[in-house]
């Protein structure tokens, strides 16, 4: 899948959960470097400890590339009905999830086998 | 825990066909189906017996079990969902022969493409609903052994090759409330197929083959099987497994829906056993014989139970059927609204997701639209039910849809 196809779908469905609960703001940032990218979705709707603890879960699930390459291709894509990270998480490296006061910070990170998101040059805020 | 299962029930299958019918016998009646017409609806326990049609289920689950063990992927839902449905269609349409090809075909298409064998490995073990087309290329035309043999064997492969870009433009088609999805795949296929095969050939129907004869044995295979499920998942998880079959009962069954990972094995096995009871509870009390067909459909259902349906979301689905049966004035023991009965689950999410009377109405569409899109295909693509729901749940999805993106917000 072209780079670009992908971001797209990643974004539509992410937001497509951010929206299910009607956020009065929500910002999406992307990162693109050579072997792995990082898109960051930050919204202000209230999330419960349980919320929280389910999505980590669904991003962070074990890898199933039987699914993902079939599955995944309804990622942001066939939106009727409740949103499915389950279908993102197959298909990202690793999610972080950080409460940003009411709100919530959505963190994906994408890459080959050899993309350690640990050396990532995210700018910090200071830069 | 779901690879003991399926090399339980397969052991079980070859145990039980060869003391049935014998060794010789057995092998006699396997070899036949490997070149017997393979098209809508030929019961194999009414062609070769009983011997012979559990042993070619068996080969044929076996088949798709190895494919999932080179591959390297771990039996979950999908996984297991795959090997009890193959092994269903080994009692009535498939055989490792006529699969084969397919699985190539769907292999060379993921090299193409840069992708491993595991990346299509659900599509490489659903898209084995065509292999009467293979047969159909092979032994339907009169062509000598070695002919024969090429043609079905390059039909095969196209065909595969051909499958993964349908399949994913047929997920969109519905948005993942069928879940037979590579039903409706080659369903489509099919159409394509048989129009060709119509314009160069007289391509006639194939008599049907449906046992009807009374057989302890077929009666009890499914129900035991499905009391040592639920056994299985209480002895595994306690009391858990039963909040986990609560869960299972809240989760609307859209693809891919995995019981496994989203709740528990123990959890899903019973489901899968009562998903399977409840099935021969409903043949019994029509009257029906449990044939190839129905016990294939049983353990189909019995794998999706692992893979999207369950009681709470099926049977409004079923009720459609049965409704739309009567009211055609259909009797509820033939083999059109048996089978329409057992594989409208395949529209179990619908209901899932947009209610009990979504559901029912997708249900007697469903039966509707199943009784015709068999002889639009030839009755080559085994998943008609898969094909007939996909095509129903396209109708529904894209009405919802339209409603819900056109009318004014509140």
């Amino acid at each position: 899948m072209k780079r670009k196809d992908l971001i797209l779908k990643l974004i539509g469905e992410m937001s497509s959960y951010i929206l299910d609960e009607n956020p009065m703001k929500m910002v999406i940032s992307l990162h693109q470097e050579e072997d792995g990218l990082h898109l960051a979705i930050i919204d202000d709707a209230k999330h419960s400890d349980a919320d929280l603890e389910k999505l980590d879960k669904t991003l962070n699930s074990r890898k199933r590339p039987e699914l993902a390459a079939y599955y995944g291709a309804m990622t942001g894509h066939d939106l009727l009905g409740s949103s499915r990270l389950d279908l993102l998480g197959w298909q990202i490296k690793h999610s972080d999830i950080v409460r940003m006061g009411e709100g919530v910070k959505i963190d994906l990170w994408l890459g080959g086998d050899r993309f350690d998101s640990r050396q990532f040059n995210i700018p910090d805020k200071g830069e | 825990m779901l690879q003991i299962i399926l090399l339980t029930l397969l052991s079980a299958l070859i145990l039980t066909g060869v003391l049935s019918d014998g060794i010789t016998e057995t092998i006699q009646g396997v070899v036949e189906l490997q070149i017997h017409p393979a098209r809508l609806i030929n019961d194999f326990i009414d062609i070769a017996g009983i011997g012979a049609a559990f042993v070619n289920a068996a080969l044929v689950g076996l088949t798709g079990l190895l494919l999932i063990k080179f591959s390297g992927i771990g039996l979950s839902g999908p996984t297991f969902a795959a090997v009890l449905t193959m092994t269903g269609f080994g009692l009535f349409g498939k055989t490792p022969l006529n699969i084969l090809p397919i699985i190539a075909g769907v292999y060379l298409s993921a090299r193409l493409v840069g992708k491993r064998m595991k990346d299509y490995l659900i599509i490489a073990l659903f898209g084995t609903a065509l292999g009467p087309l293979v047969s159909a290329l092979a032994w339907e035309f009169g062509l000598p052994l070695l002919p024969a043999f090429l043609a079905g064997m390059a039909g095969g492969v196209i065909t595969g090759f051909f499958l993964p870009s349908i399949a994913v433009s047929m997920l969109h088609l519905h948005q993942g409330y069928n879940l037979y999805n590579m039903g409706l795949s080659c369903g489509f296929f099919g159409l394509f197929a048989a129009a060709v095969i119509r314009g160069f050939s007289q391509f006639s129907t194939v008599p049907s083959h449906w046992f009807v004869e009374s057989s302890l044995l077929l009666e009890l295979f499914v129900p035991v099987f499905s009391v040592l499920l639920i056994s299985a998942g209480l002895i595994i998880g306690g009391k858990q497994a039963l909040r986990d079959l609560k869960e299972i009962q809240s989760i609307p069954g859209r693809l891919p829906s995995d019981f496994v990972d989203m709740a528990s094995i123990s959890g899903s096995l019973i489901n899968i056993g009562l998903i399977g009871l409840f099935g021969s509870a409903y043949i019994f009390i029509i009257g029906a014989s449990f044939n190839g067909p129905v016990i294939g459909g049983l353990f189909t259902i019995m794998g999706f139970a692992a893979f999207g349906t369950h009681l709470k979301n099926s049977w409004p689905v079923v009720a459609g059927v049965i409704t739309a049966t009567l009211l055609t004035g259909n009797p509820l023991n033939s083999p059109g609204p048996i089978l329409a009965v057992i594989f409208s689950t395949t529209l179990a999410p619908i209901s899932g997701e947009f209610g009990i009377f979504v559901g029912f109405t997708a249900g007697f569409i469903h039966l509707l639209m199943v009784m015709q899109t068999g002889s639009w295909h030839g009755g080559m693509n085994l998943y008609n039910n898969g094909f007939a729901g996909g095509l129903t749940a396209a109708l529904i999805v894209s009405v919802i849809q339209w409603y819900k993106s056109n009318k004014p917000e509140m």
